[in-house]
């Protein structure tokens, strides 16, 4: 287990894509890491005072004084969101097939790495490029299980704060589709940047101009975000009309009606990260076959 | 001597273009091994098969005991390919570039350091060591890659036109480091048109044309191939046109020619048959009174072989 692990970052694209990084002094500063901790210690402290103390007041407390943390992680994370997984493909599409113009891709594929060893050593060059963005997204991601655990007051979005003062918290049913969909709100900008990042893999897999790769990588990603769309669209109305049409009382439809578009959320999330492994094993095919 | 290179019915088809067709080769162990052809013949094809970069259409190749087609990472290990056209990473160190490929062939880190350094020292590049590969000249960067196809200790070097584009202390640099190689028991199997280059130093010739190869052999074997019609420089004090006459009616005689194009002077004579025909012919020039100063052969070099065998058929 050990030498699998010590295999995988023992990896020469890996290590040559971070000597790269090292160079250009890709590196946020130590203050970031001092602001971290204060950040993550006052959003704490909000929760646990709205989690100890129920009163009306001391909630409006800790609202308050969390709006401006809220804002800015808000902020933070949902550029992050938003670019990360659009700034991926740049980098994936162009790492192969740049290869190719560069005239060294031969000479990779002629030493001892495999196909498969090629691609993941690229993607992970790739995100590794882009460490320091994936490092706050990861570093947000507590605030955000803070916020459904707390009560949902803040983060995930405006919907289940909505949900938070419009229904009971008691209810086990809004607990389990707030805990859903705050998990699938945490693995969606992963979820997004693997599908995005290997889609401009596999494309530059194929390719022989960068150029052209990008083009066509984020070409792919929109017609694959359109019919994700639409797909998650029909869903909740076939999801949603369902319980409406079939269920006796108006409560259990109420559940189905919180539950159903957490559930497919998730399974969209689910579908991105399936749709990535089967792009990296495409990928390698590709190589392997030519 | 084993076979270390070994095709048998190698063809590779692109559509309706046959780039090589049932292409029979077999390359000793020890062999500097000149892959010779005119452009488009099939060289850089054969050589992207045999470095397991491209599949063959049918046929079969072994390198070093290993299959291209079921082995590949035998073969892998076995080879150091330079390409014809290959880049640099360019923002690397020059010990950073050998260091990289010295991990991709799975060479413990420890070891890479002192390796570095010695893969230096043999293509004279210790003195750049700390420097950007893109800082280095053509004929360096040649060098750089090659010590990178050494980095792994291979049996075999396939060396697509490795003095193209050098300038002439590059290309002898080069040609240098070829014998060294071949001092140090490397099989080398390498292409170039520039023949004069491989002339120098190869010990096997095979001669490409159209995907198809039309003459291997020794270098000697393929001196004598071209032998068989033979070609004698002869020097004359005077009466050349006289001369020319002469041995136009001479049995044996193919063609006569002068030398310099106002037709004084010494001529030149192709003519077939052995060594006899030559003394003959001699004795007769002598014997006709004619006044001779030089009479010798002209021996064929790489340049001649080439010219004779191929038609110029893909050009």
């Amino acid at each position: 287990m050990i030498e699998r692990w010590q295999a995988i970052f023992d990896h020469p694209i890996l290590w040559l894509e971070l000597r790269r990084i090292h160079r250009k002094r890709w590196w946020p500063g130590r203050r970031f890491f001092l602001f971290y901790p204060v950040l993550l210690g006052a959003a704490l402290g909000c929760g646990v005072m709205s989690m100890l103390d129920d009163s009306l007041g001391t909630r409006l407390a800790a609202l308050v004084t969390s709006v401006p943390l809220v804002c800015l992680v808000g902020v933070a994370s949902w550029l992050l969101n938003f670019a990360l997984p659009w700034i991926a493909p740049t980098l994936t599409a162009t790492s192969i097939a740049r290869e190719r113009e560069l005239g060294t891709f031969d000479l990779l594929r002629a030493t001892l790495l495999t196909e498969r060893s090629i691609v993941l050593g690229k993607l992970g060059g790739c995100l590794a490029r882009l460490w320091p963005g994936i490092l706050t997204l990861a570093l947000l991601a507590p605030f955000q299980v803070l916020w459904v655990v707390a009560g949902g007051s803040s983060g995930l979005s405006s919907v289940f704060l909505l949900a938070d003062s419009m229904l009971d918290p008691g209810r086990p049913w809004m607990w389990s589709s707030l805990l859903l969909a705050g998990l699938a709100g945490l693995l969606r900008p992963w979820g997004d940047l693997a599908l995005h990042a290997t889609v401009g893999l596999f494309v530059s897999a194929l390719s022989r101009s960068s150029g052209k790769a990008i083009a066509v990588s984020y070409g792919a990603i929109l017609a694959t975000r359109v019919a994700f769309y639409l797909l998650t669209s029909l869903l909740n109305i076939a999801l949603l009309a369902l319980p409406v049409a079939l269920l006796d009382t108006p409560e259990a439809a109420m559940n189905e009606l919180l539950m159903m578009p957490a559930l497919t959320s998730l399974g969209m999330v689910l579908v991105e990260f399936v749709g990535a492994a089967l792009l990296v094993w495409a990928a390698v095919w590709w190589l392997k076959r030519t | 001597m084993a076979t270390i290179i070994e095709t048998r019915g190698l063809t590779k088809r692109y559509g309706r273009l046959t780039a090589v067709a049932d292409l029979n080769l077999q390359v000793e162990e020890g062999a500097v091994y000149g892959f010779v052809g005119p452009n488009g013949a099939g060289k850089t094809t054969t050589m992207r098969i045999l470095a397991t970069l491209l599949r063959p259409t049918a046929g079969e190749a072994w390198v070093a005991g290993h299959s291209v087609l079921k082995d590949r990472r035998g073969v892998r290990r076995a080879i150091g390919y330079m390409p014809d056209f290959f880049g640099v990473y360019g923002d690397m160190k020059v010990w950073e570039y050998l260091d990289f490929f010295a991990a991709c062939y799975e060479i413990p880190a420890p070891t890479r350091r002192g390796l570095v350094d010695d893969l230096l020292e043999l293509v004279d590049l210790a003195h750049r060591r700390d420097d950007y590969v893109d800082a280095l000249s053509r004929g360096m960067k040649q060098r750089l890659c090659l010590a990178r196809a050494l980095a792994h200790d291979p049996q075999v070097l396939i060396l697509d036109e490795p003095a193209s584009g050098l300038d002439p202390r590059a290309r002898v640099e080069i040609r240098e480091l070829l014998r060294e190689l071949q001092a140090m028991g490397k099989t080398i199997f390498v292409s170039s048109h520039i023949l004069s280059e491989i002339e120098e130093v190869c010990t096997h010739i095979g001669v490409i044309e159209a995907g198809r190869l039309v003459a291997a052999g020794t270098l000697e074997e393929m001196r004598q191939r071209i032998q068989a019609q033979r070609v004698v420089r002869i020097g004359l004090m005077a009466r050349a046109e006289e001369t020319m006459a002469w041995l136009e009616g001479q049995e044996g005689v193919l063609e006569v020619e002068p030398v310099e194009p106002n037709g004084a002077g010494d001529l030149r004579v192709t003519l077939a048959g052995g060594d006899e025909t030559l003394a003959q012919l001699l004795s007769g020039l002598v014997g006709a009174g004619f006044q001779v100063t030089a009479f010798y052969e002209e021996t064929g070099n790489l340049e001649d072989v080439f010219m004779r065998l191929t038609k110029g058929i893909v050009s």
